[in-house]
């Protein structure tokens, strides 16, 4: 076998393989591994802090979830206490209209009432004098004589009696 | 035919000599540069595009090739210490799948079919990591030789079946880069004169095997560069972590 026999090039073989393999490894150590490596590094490093970062991007948006869903829940009771709350108000406001609306309506009443009276007893009053007057001239007309104090009194009153039933009959 | 081993001698072509040593310059030193040559071009072209973040085709290779070498290293050396070795362990990669894709090439020639050329690489390492252990350990490294567990009585025994294995080591990592390499190009070169010598009718019977073993050889350069590798990386190992 020639890798046996031929002794005369081994030297040869063995000083330019390790001298290749030397000069291959320091080529090699000094300018390609570095950069590959580096690179190799540089991208784990990128791809496990997005990873990391990924990771506390959800836990945050977590957090403002649970954070948003608590906020909408107080504005939603929030709202809900306004709402009760305008509802009390505006059925207090309601009812107090009814009232003050209900006592002016009493008080209108009174004073119709009132003034009804008044006018009532006015006019009454108006009457009875009228009434007297009408009787004494009439009377003195149909009988053509005068009467005595009293018995001018007697008819009067008698008239006036008279005339307030008719009033009263007919309902004034 | 010709002897099939006959294209394994190596004729110089520039006579050298340095202190009385004949250093000439043959067809397996050339053929040797050669492959040297282009992975070291590769990783230049690699480098001198621009390595980026994302990587291009050739970048993915280098990355893949570089990020396997380092993911043995720190299995079977450990992470703490496999920066230092890495560059030595990823140069005898290259160095050995190199040597041994070049010699696919018709007329080229293998350099790790020189057993000379395998023994020195694998006694280096062999030296390599004697030298690692006693910087690392002093004189417990002696306790390489006496595995853990073992009665005290077996101990006499045991000294001398783990010597055997050390010495074991360097010589079954030369004889089996060299013997793969032998072989297969001895089975290609026999394969050939076969179909060359006989008709046509029963020749490209051989032949289409020579094609299949092409194939294989290819596949072996890996693998036997792989193997020398990662049993670099298992001696090291060894002798950093002791058993």
């Amino acid at each position: 076998m020639p890798q046996f026999e031929q002794v005369e090039v081994f030297h040869s073989l063995i000083f330019w393989s390790l001298i290749s393999f030397a000069i291959l490894f320091f080529l090699l150590k000094r300018f390609a591994f570095p950069p590959i490596l580096e690179v190799l590094e540089e991208r784990e490093n990128k791809i496990r802090s997005e990873i990391g970062d990924a990771e506390k991007l959800r836990q945050e948006a977590e957090g403002l979830k649970a954070d948003l869903g608590r906020e909408l829940k107080n504005a939603h009771e929030k709202a809900q206490t306004i709402i009760q709350m305008a509802g009390d108000e505006s059925k207090k406001i309601q009812e107090k209209s009814i009232q003050e609306t209900q006592v002016k309506v009493r008080q209108m009443q009174n004073d119709a009432e009132q003034e009804i009276q008044i006018t009532r007893n006015k006019l009454l009053n108006e009457i009875r004098s009228y009434t007297a007057a009408l009787t004494m001239a009439s009377t003195e007309k149909v009988i053509k004589k005068s009467l005595s104090d009293d018995d001018k009194k007697r008819l009067i009153d008698e008239s006036i009696e008279e005339v307030l039933r008719e009033m009263e009959s007919r309902g004034v | 035919m010709e002897n099939p081993l006959h294209h394994f001698e190596i004729h110089p072509i520039v006579h050298l000599s340095l202190m009385g040593f004949d250093i000439s310059i043959s067809k397996a030193v050339i053929a040797m540069w050669v492959g040297l040559s282009i992975v070291f071009g590769l990783f230049m072209l690699v480098v001198k595009s621009g390595v980026r973040l994302i990587p291009g085709k050739l970048q993915i290779v280098a990355e893949i090739s570089l990020g396997f070498i380092k993911d043995m290293v720190e299995e079977f050396i450990g992470e703490k210490e496999a920066p230092k070795y890495f560059p030595f362990i990823a140069t005898i990669f290259f160095f050995v799948l190199a040597c041994n894709l070049i010699g696919m090439i018709p007329g080229s020639y293998t350099i790790t079919s020189q057993l000379v050329v395998t023994g020195v690489f694998a006694t280096g390492i062999f030296i390599l990591t004697l030298f690692i252990g006693f910087a690392k350990h002093g004189l417990h490294f002696f306790g390489i030789l006496v595995p853990p567990g073992v009665p005290k009585i077996m101990i006499p025994i045991m000294i001398p079946i783990e010597i055997i294995s050390m010495i074991a080591r360097p010589v079954s990592l030369s004889v089996r880069l060299f013997a793969n390499m032998t072989a297969g190009h001895t089975i290609l070169y026999v394969l050939f004169g076969l179909a060359m010598s006989t008709p046509l009718m029963i020749g490209w019977l051989p032949f289409g095997f020579t094609v299949a073993i092409n194939g294989l050889e290819i596949a072996i350069a890996f693998i036997q560069a792989y193997i020398f590798t990662i049993l670099t990386c298992v001696y090291i190992g060894d002798v950093i972590h002791l058993h």
